[in-house]
C-alpha cells in the first residue's frame, strides 16, 4: 500500500507531466486500487469520455495497467484499471535511464529518448520520430541503421515489448490456496501485492519480451536465381519460410509496441549505486580492481547480484594504469577482500550480494538522519537497538553505551516521542529491588515512516521548484538569483532521488 | 534482570586515579572483604548482644541483601515498623556503631541503600568501573577511548586481545581489565569509530584465526541524502501540507537555506 505522501508524490508529477485531468484520474486510482471505468466515472464526477482519455494517457505511458476481471457469477468480465505507482515515479529519474545508456550505447540515446517521451512506440513509429528529428544537412540513416541501434537496445533488455494489454486476472481465485500449495513444503513465500500480480500476470515471457525486429536479408528475392533451387518442393518450402519472416518482421516493426524497460535501467542504477558506495572505504590499490569487478559483469541471473567472469576482469585491468603488475593471486584475495565470493555454478567467476550493500546503505541513511536530528547520543543507542532487533532494557543500554543515565533517558524519550522506537514497561518480580522495568526497541514501522519522509520531501522540493518557476513567469528583478536557486532545487531533487530508488526500488 | 557484567568498584574509588583502575575481580568477590578473598561473614551474636532487639532484626535482614543492600522502603514492609521507628533505629546502625553504611544508587540517586559497612556496593548499585561517586566518569571514558583508538591506528586490524596488550605494553601506569577493553571497542564500533569485522584468516586479517572479532578503524560515513534538504531534519514536517498553513512556498527553512531575500 503506497504511504499518503507517496500518492501525493505521485500526483505531483502526473500533474506537472500531463495536467490536472489526468492526475485526477491517477490520484482516483492510487487511493482506491484497481478500477472499472464507470466507477472512476461516478467518483470523479467527470464525462467518461474525459475520463477515457487520461486512461488512454496514462496507459500509453505505463502508468496504468488494465486487465479483466469476473463480474458476478457469470462469464461476463469487467475491466479494471490499476495505477503503476513505481512507474510513475520513475517518470522523475529519466534523465538517469538515459545517462545509463549514453554510458552504454551511446548510438541508441535517440531511440531511447523516443520511447521515454512517448511512453510506448512501434519500430515504425520510431523510425518516423528519429529521422524527423534529425536536423536538416546531417546525414539521414537508414531504417536498417536505426533496426540496428534498436536491436543493441532490445539485446541488453534496456527495450521491451509491451506486456498484455488486458491479461485475465480474478482477484478472489488468487487468494484461495490450491491443492498443490497446500502440499507443498513449508517454506518462506513472498506474500506479492495485487498490484504486483496483476504486473505478472500481464508480464510476457522473456522470449517474447526481448525478442528483437528480424532482419530480412535483401537479397532475398534473388534466391530463385541460385543453382540449388532446382529442387521445387525445398524452393516452396523456402519461399513460405521467406514469407513468414517477412510477415513477422512486418508484424514486429509496425504492430509491436515497445516501451523502456524500467526494471533494467534500475538495476543499472542499483549496480552503479553499490560501486559508488563503497569506494570511500577501500584501501589504496584495490579501487581499480573493484572497478573492473563492475565493469566485467556480463551475467545478470538476478536483480540481487553482479557476477563477473575472472578473465573478464582480467583483462578489464589489463586496460587500467598501474594494474598489469598484479598477480592472480593477489586479484583474487582483494575481491576476496570486498566480499565477492566465487559463483557456486562457474568457479571462475565471481559474484557479489548487492542486498548486504543496499540494506547496510538504508540503515545508514537512517541513522545518519537520527544522528543529524537527535544527536551523537541518539545515534549510538538507535543503532544499539537496531542491531539488537530485540527489547533492551533501559538499565542495559545504559551499561552497553557507557553514556550518562540522564542523556539515555531524555535521549530514549525523544526517539519515542517522534515514533522511532517503542516501549514497554515490565513489572518485576519481588527481590529485584524495582517495581518496574522499561524495554525499548526499534519500531516496527520507523522504515515505512522514513520512506514517507522521503514522499514527503521529494514532494516539497518539487513545490519549491514550480514555486520559482512560477516567479520566474511572472518576471522578477532577480531573474538570475531565481535561476540558480531553480537549479540548487532540481540537483537536490535528483539527489534525493537517489535515496527514493535505495527504499523504493533498489 | 540479568546480572551486571562490570567489574566491582575499588576499594578507594574515590582516590582511584582514572587512569589508573583494578583489574576487574572475580565474581564471586561481590560478598568479599575488599583486597581479600576472604568472605565477609554475619557478624556473631556476642557481637550484636549490645543492640536492641529490633535493631539486631534489622543488621540481619540488610545483611541478606548482601553487597545489593536494601532501601529503606523495603526494609520498613518487611519490617512492618513505622518509619519514623525504623528512621531511628537505622541512625543508631549507621552512626556511632557503623555496622550499617548507606550507599545512594546509581539507578535512583533519591533513595538510600543500606548494607553493611564492611561490605563494597555491587557494580549495580554504583554503576561500574566507568563510574566515580554514581557519576559517569567522562574524563577516564574518554582517556580509554583514545588509548584503543591508538592502539587500533598502530596495529590496522586487531582483536580486543591485542588492543588490551598493546595498552598495557604502551601505559604501563594503567591497568584496564579485558573486559573493560571490550567495553570501551564495543562502544566504540556502536558509534562507527571503529568498525567490528570477523577475521577471515587472510590478506590482512592473517595474523588472526578466521572468525574472531576483530577491529578497525570505521570509514568516512556515508548516506545523509535526506539530511542535506530542510524537509530532512524539519521540527515542522508533520504539520507541513502542500496547501496549509505551513507548505514550501511559506517555509522559512527553505528560505533561509536558499537564502532567498528577495
Amino acid at each position: 500500500m503506497v504511504s499518503q505522501h507517496g500518492i501525493f508524490l505521485a500526483v505531483s508529477i502526473i500533474s506537472d507531466h500531463f495536467g490536472p485531468l489526468v492526475s485526477k484520474v491517477c490520484r482516483c486510482l492510487l487511493r482506491h486500487g484497481a478500477l472499472p471505468l464507470q466507477e472512476i466515472v461516478r467518483r470523479l464526477e467527470l464525462s467518461p469520455g474525459q475520463v477515457k482519455n487520461s486512461l488512454l494517457v496514462l496507459i500509453q505511458h505505463n502508468c496504468v495497467q488494465a486487465f479483466n476481471s469476473p463480474r458476478g457469477s457469470g462469464d461476463k468480465t469487467t475491466t479494471h484499471y490499476l495505477a503503476i505507482f513505481e512507474n510513475i515515479l520513475h517518470r522523475q529519474r529519466f534523465s538517469k535511464f538515459v545517462s545509463v545508456i549514453r554510458a552504454d550505447i551511446p548510438e541508441s540515446e535517440a531511440l531511447l529518448e523516443g520511447l521515454l517521451q512517448n511512453g510506448r512506440l512501434t519500430f515504425d513509429q520510431l523510425v518516423e520520430r528519429t529521422i524527423s528529428k534529425i536536423p536538416e544537412g546531417s546525414i539521414t540513416p537508414t531504417r536498417e541503421e536505426i533496426r540496428m541501434n534498436f536491436n543493441k537496445l532490445v539485446f541488453a533488455h534496456y527495450v521491451e515489448r509491451c506486456p498484455k494489454p488486458e491479461p485475465f486476472f480474478d482477484p478472489l481465485v488468487d487468494e484461495q490456496p490450491t491443492l498443490t500449495r497446500k502440499r507443498a513444503p513449508k517454506t518462506v513465500e513472498i506474500v506479492l501485492s495485487i498490484d504486483k500480480k496483476v504486473v505478472n500476470t500481464a508480464a510476457l515471457s522473456d522470449a517474447e519480451r526481448y525478442s528483437e525486429i528480424p532482419c530480412i536479408m535483401e537479397d532475398a528475392s534473388n534466391a530463385n536465381d541460385s543453382p540449388h533451387s532446382s529442387i521445387s518442393g525445398a524452393k516452396r518450402k523456402r519461399n513460405a519460410i521467406e514469407v513468414d519472416a517477412e510477415l513477422n518482421s512486418t508484424i514486429a516493426e509496425n504492430e509491436v509496441l515497445y516501451r523502456a524497460n524500467f526494471e533494467k535501467f534500475i538495476f543499472c542504477l542499483k549496480k552503479k549505486f553499490c560501486a559508488e558506495r563503497k569506494k570511500p572505504k577501500l584501501k589504496v590499490g584495490t579501487h581499480p580492481i573493484r572497478e573492473a569487478f563492475f565493469e566485467a559483469s556480463l551475467i545478470e541471473r538476478d536483480n540481487n547480484s553482479v557476477t563477473s567472469p575472472i578473465n573478464g576482469i582480467l583483462e578489464r585491468l589489463g586496460q587500467k594504469e598501474g594494474s598489469t603488475s598484479m598477480t592472480l593471486d593477489h586479484i583474487t584475495r582483494v575481491l576476496e577482500e570486498l566480499n565477492c565470493s566465487p559463483s557456486s555454478e562457474d568457479p571462475d567467476s565471481f559474484t557479489l550480494d548487492l542486498s548486504r550493500i543496499i540494506e547496510a546503505s538504508r540503515n545508514e541513511e537512517i541513522e545518519s538522519l537520527v544522528k543529524k536530528k537527535y544527536g551523537q547520543e541518539a545515534f549510538i543507542i538507535f543503532r544499539l537497538l537496531v542491531r539488537e532487533g530485540c527489547p533492551v532494557e533501559t538499565d542495559k543500554i545504559i551499561d552497553t553505551t557507557i553514556l550518562d543515565k540522564q542523556i539515555v533517558h531524555g535521549t530514549l524519550y525523544k526517539l519515542w516521542k517522534d515514533e522511532y522506537i517503542d516501549t514497554e514497561r515490565i513489572l518485576s518480580g519481588t527481590g529485584t529491588g524495582n517495581s518496574q522495568f522499561f524495554v525499548w526497541r526499534v519500531k516496527n514501522t520507523f522504515r515505512e515512516q522514513f520512506i514517507d519522509n522521503l514522499y514527503h520531501a521529494a514532494l516539497n522540493l518539487r513545490q519549491m521548484v514550480n514555486y520559482i518557476a512560477e516567479l520566474l513567469l511572472e518576471g522578477s528583478k532577480d531573474d538570475t538569483k531565481l535561476r540558480n536557486r531553480k537549479n540548487i532545487l532540481i540537483l537536490a531533487l535528483i539527489r534525493h532521488d537517489d535515496s527514493l530508488m535505495l527504499f523504493q526500488d533498489f | 534482570m540479568p546480572p551486571r557484567k562490570r567489574p566491582p568498584q575499588p576499594a578507594k574509588a574515590s582516590e582511584t586515579p582514572p587512569e589508573t583502575k583494578p583489574k576487574m575481580s572475580p565474581p564471586s568477590a561481590a560478598a568479599s572483604a575488599p583486597g581479600t578473598d576472604k568472605e565477609v561473614r554475619i557478624l556473631p551474636d556476642a557481637a550484636l548482644a549490645g543492640l536492641p532487639a529490633p535493631e539486631r532484626l534489622i543488621y540481619k535482614l540488610v545483611f541478606a541483601g548482601g553487597d545489593k543492600g536494601m532501601a529503606q522502603t523495603e526494609i520498613r514492609i518487611k519490617m512492618g515498623m513505622p518509619a519514623s521507628t525504623l528512621t531511628k533505629h537505622l541512625r543508631n546502625l549507621t552512626g556511632g556503631k557503623s555496622i550499617l553504611k548507606v550507599v545512594n544508587s546509581v539507578h535512583k540517586r533519591a533513595e538510600k541503600i543500606y548494607m553493611d559497612s564492611r561490605l563494597d556496593p555491587s557494580p549495580e548499585i554504583t554503576g561500574g568501573t566507568w563510574y566515580r561517586n554514581g557519576q559517569l566518569d567522562s574524563v577516564a571514558v574518554a582517556s580509554a577511548r583514545r588509548r584503543c583508538l591508538d592502539q587500533v591506528d598502530k596495529l590496522g586490524v586487531a582483536p580486543a586481545d591485542a588492543i588490551h596488550e598493546g595498552i598495557s605494553r604502551d601505559c604501563p601506569g594503567v591497568a584496564y581489565s579485558i573486559e573493560q577493553v571490550r567495553d570501551i571497542l564495543r562502544t566504540m564500533a556502536l558509534d562507527r569509530e571503529l568498525e567490528e569485522v570477523r577475521s577471515t584468516g587472510v590478506g590482512q586479517f592473517s595474523d588472526h584465526r578466521a572468525g574472531k572479532v576483530c577491529y578497525r578503524r570505521g570509514g568516512v560515513p556515508q548516506g545523509g541524502m535526506m539530511e542535506r534538504i530542510p524537509c530532512g531534519v524539519c521540527p515542522r514536517i508533520d504539520e507541513c501540507s502542500p496547501d496549509g498553513v505551513i507548505s514550501p512556498s511559506t517555509c522559512v527553512y527553505y528560505k533561509k537555506w536558499l537564502q532567498m531575500d528577495f
